[in-house]
């Protein structure tokens, strides 16, 4: 489904790339912009098993079991993705897991071990002139020239890709407008904040104006607002049907990519939109209801949309469904049926460290497995012992159990009403 | 269009070393003005003229000879100049032991009577010296003034109407004058170089190459050094840009820069100095173009190969002190021994130096081959220094 055709069909809601669906007037214009692209909605995600796929073609990015071996040592292991054209695709991962390394290969810096990637229908390591002149590229530190002013980096740059005077002038006029560095432009790029320096070096990225935008760690070292404005910035020229290939070791920045690649220890671990990774993380949706009264949550059966039931406290019960819209509601009238009484019901939607630790810990367990013996059971509902019916003279009730006090407490929950549940 | 965009990121790499430079005084200061600055000091505070020896001449006391410094001032001549005059060898001593002096001369007891006897007197000179020209340089003086004492001693004699010396092959010679019988010969010095040869005048020139060579070595191998460490390189080889455009811009904005330098050097040597150009000013550019390309390429070579900055500097450091001694800079090639002489040709600035010293100072290139050799030193260091960054942009 493109993004067109999801705009005009109005039937979003069937669609696992939700960041499409929020962007909407934006997103669609981009896509009416650009609709020979056939932008499908991205492999993994919910609507896209068995309906619309990226053609490899049409991809600005294909990897195939990309691997890179340093010495002894795998730095990444069979890593394969997809770029959809038009859209901010992010590998994500904590520091050392490979993800420059994987950047370094699309870029042909690094000749992979194994595997295969195209870029913009090219093979890196023969990278011609044209294609590279499609490409910008932000490595993660500053390696511009601190005794030059900020309008003659963006111009060194713009003559390196290609540009010639009577464009590039225009050029690094619209790029320093558009990074807000039009007014520092005769400032040295030694005096500009951290900030104004990743800006400089993202103007420097997109002077060309590339097909194909490669940023490493565009956000790393940056304070939260910086890193807002700057994920503000990537959105924008997403906008404009640039395609964005970003790495970050921000967890959290998931959010802001319309499709993440999840790499630990060199291995993609998870590769979907950032619903569809919150999805794999837990089996489903996460619900969250607290009851008026404890309630003990293991007279409670699974359903057909409720797979795990987990007492989290004497009165919070925390499931997943398939579906929150659907599941919510049985799982209130079964605890209703039960004798319950529900004080408030919401879908909870996990923090992405939550989702990538869970995701991580998985993987973790499935390396650990050995080939050929069963794998590990699914985690049984997990069950909180209660404690004695308590005494209205007595003091307050302790409280729940730490580890589900924690989980509580990280999640984003998200209000929804009991009666719409 | 290719070969456009190629011109365009060239001249963009080349705007950018430029722009860089000018940005950084001190670099401008240090690696520009400095050696400029040097070269001034050098031609306008050297003398050329060497200082006297301070000599104690010691007579015998049997003799009464006079002690009077002034009389064997007139004898000595230029280059001695006799600040006592004692029978005391050992206080003599002890003050050349002091460093109060630096040559110590001791007449012989008789001279006169050892000559008459057929015997050779010996005039003895002592010094305190350990610097090796120094000491070349006082027994130069010492045998000067043994040669006029002889004479003296030959005047006197045949002031006197001696036999011994009146008569050749029979020949009655005593009409001849006493001092061509004491002597017969002398020596008439003459040199076919076009104009009289002067410190500055000898020096200015190689000064000027060596401060080229050093300027381009530490210039661009410093920069590139700059960008791999910064992590521009990275950017490079992401970039359409190639080794061949990366090399021509640096080639080409230092040399620009060397050739700035050159000129008023050129300018400072000739219009206050004095140094003369006999030659073709069409060929001392050339030979300079010739020097700049080649330690441009030295200096790639160095920044390829060197991991850090200060590797780039030590390396440029040594490539400026094998200048110093291998290059006929300070000590002729010739006195070294034949692989040290063939090693020297390595240097750009051995062939600098003696291409603009002939065309500066005798008008015309003698060794035509060399020029020759410094074309090919910039050739095979370039061509090498490509190669090791090409192979540097090649995906590991």
């Amino acid at each position: 489904m493109t993004h067109a055709a999801l705009a005009a069909s109005g039937g979003a809601s069937q669609c696992g790339w939700r960041t499409c669906i929020r962007r909407d007037a934006g997103a669609c214009k981009r896509a009416q912009r650009s609709l020979a692209w056939s932008l499908a909605d991205p492999p993994g995600s919910a609507c896209s098993q068995g309906r619309a796929t990226i053609a490899a073609a049409d991809a600005a990015v294909v990897a195939d079991g990309l691997t890179r071996i340093f010495d002894d040592a795998t730095a990444v292991a069979d890593v394969s993705f997809e770029v959809p054209p038009g859209s901010i695709f992010g590998i994500i991962g904590p520091s050392g897991s490979g993800k420059t390394t994987t950047l370094r290969m699309v870029m042909g810096s690094i000749a992979p071990t194994k595997g295969s990637v195209r870029v913009l229908g090219d093979e890196p390591l023969r990278f011609r002139r044209q294609t590279r002149e499609r490409i910008g590229y932000m490595p993660q530190q500053f390696v511009l020239y601190p005794d030059l002013t900020v309008s003659e980096n963006v111009d060194f740059v713009g003559s390196l890709f290609g540009l010639f005077t009577w464009r590039r002038r225009g050029r690094v006029k619209d790029v320093l407008r558009l990074l807000d560095l039009w007014d520092v432009r005769k400032r040295r790029a030694k005096d500009l904040s951290g900030g104004m320096q990743r800006r400089l070096e993202l103007a420097c990225a997109l002077v060309h104006e590339p097909r194909l935008l490669i940023l490493d760690e565009p956000t790393a070292g940056l304070d939260p607002l910086l890193r807002l404005t700057v994920w503000k910035e990537l959105h924008r020229i997403r906008n404009a049907g640039v395609t964005i290939l970003v790495t970050t070791q921000y967890v959290g920045e998931t959010e802001e990519c319309d499709q993440v690649a999840l790499i630990s220890e060199g291995s993609l671990i998870a590769l979907s939109d950032p619903n569809g990774l919150r999805r794999a993380a837990f089996g489903g949706d996460v619900v969250e209801i607290t009851t008026k009264a404890t309630f003990d949550a293991s007279v409670l059966e699974k359903g057909p949309q409720v797979h795990e039931i987990r007492q989290t406290g004497l009165r919070e019960i925390r499931a997943t469904v398939d579906d929150a819209g659907e599941g919510l509601p049985e799982l209130v009238d079964a605890i209703n049926a039960a004798g319950g009484d529900v004080e408030a019901a919401r879908e909870a939607r996990p923090t992405f460290d939550e989702v990538f630790a869970e995701l991580v810990e998985r993987h973790r367990r499935e390396l650990a497995q050995v080939p050929g013996e069963p794998r590990d059971p699914e985690p049984p509902v997990e069950q909180v012992s209660l404690p004695p019916a308590p005494d209205p003279n007595a003091g307050p009730l302790p409280g729940p159990p730490s580890v589900a006090a924690d989980a509580t407490s990280a999640s984003e929950p998200e209000e929804v009403p009991h009666g719409a549940a | 269009m290719g070969l456009l965009k190629a011109l365009n990121r060239v001249l963009a790499l080349v705007g950018k070393e430029l722009v860089e430079v000018m940005r950084r005084p001190a670099a401008i200061v240090s690696l520009v003005l400095g050696p400029f600055l040097v070269l001034a000091i050098f031609g306008l505070g050297y003398q050329g003229i060497r200082s006297d020896l301070r000599t104690i001449v010691v007579v015998p006391g049997n003799q009464a000879l006079p002690t009077n410094p002034a009389q064997y001032q007139d004898f000595a001549g230029p280059g001695i100049r006799i600040v006592n005059v004692t029978t005391d060898e050992a206080a003599a001593k002890a003050e050349l032991a002091g460093d109060a002096v630096d040559l110590v001369v001791v007449i012989p007891a008789d001279a006169r009577a050892d000559f008459e006897a057929g015997r050779q007197a010996a005039l003895r000179v002592v010094m305190n010296q350990a610097d090796p020209v120094q000491a070349n340089y006082a027994s130069f003086l010492a045998e000067t003034l043994a040669a006029d004492v002889n004479r003296e001693l030959f005047k006197q004699a045949a002031a006197e109407g001696k036999g011994y010396v009146v008569s050749v092959g029979g020949q009655q010679l005593a009409s001849i004058p006493p001092e061509v019988i004491a002597s017969p010969i002398k020596a008439a010095m003459e040199n076919i170089a076009p104009i009289t040869p002067g410190i500055v005048g000898f020096f200015g020139p190689a000064a000027l190459a060596l401060i080229l060579q050093h300027m381009c070595i530490a210039l661009v191998a410093l920069s590139v050094v700059r960008e791999r460490r910064s992590g521009a390189m990275d950017l490079f080889r992401v970039s359409p840009v190639n080794p061949i455009e990366l090399i021509l811009g640096k080639v080409l904005s230092y040399g620009f820069l060397g050739g700035v330098v050159a000129f008023l050097s050129m300018l400072l040597l000739v219009g206050v100095l004095g140094v003369p150009v006999l030659g073709s000013l069409a060929l001392v550019a050339a030979v300079i173009g010739l020097l700049l390309l080649a330690s441009l390429g030295l200096g790639l070579l160095i920044s390829v190969v060197s991991d850090s900055e200060r590797q780039a500097v030590q390396l440029a450091l040594l490539a400026l002190l094998a200048s110093m001694f291998f290059s006929g800079f300070i000590l002729p090639i010739a006195e070294f021994t034949q692989p040290v002489q063939v090693a020297a040709q390595v240097l750009p600035v051995t062939h600098g130096i003696r291409l603009l010293q002939d065309l500066l100072l005798r008008g015309s290139i003698i060794h035509v081959w060399q020029v020759g050799a410094l074309a090919a030193i910039a050739a095979v260091l370039l061509a090498t220094s490509w190669v090791l960054l090409r192979r540097e942009f090649r995906p590991t």
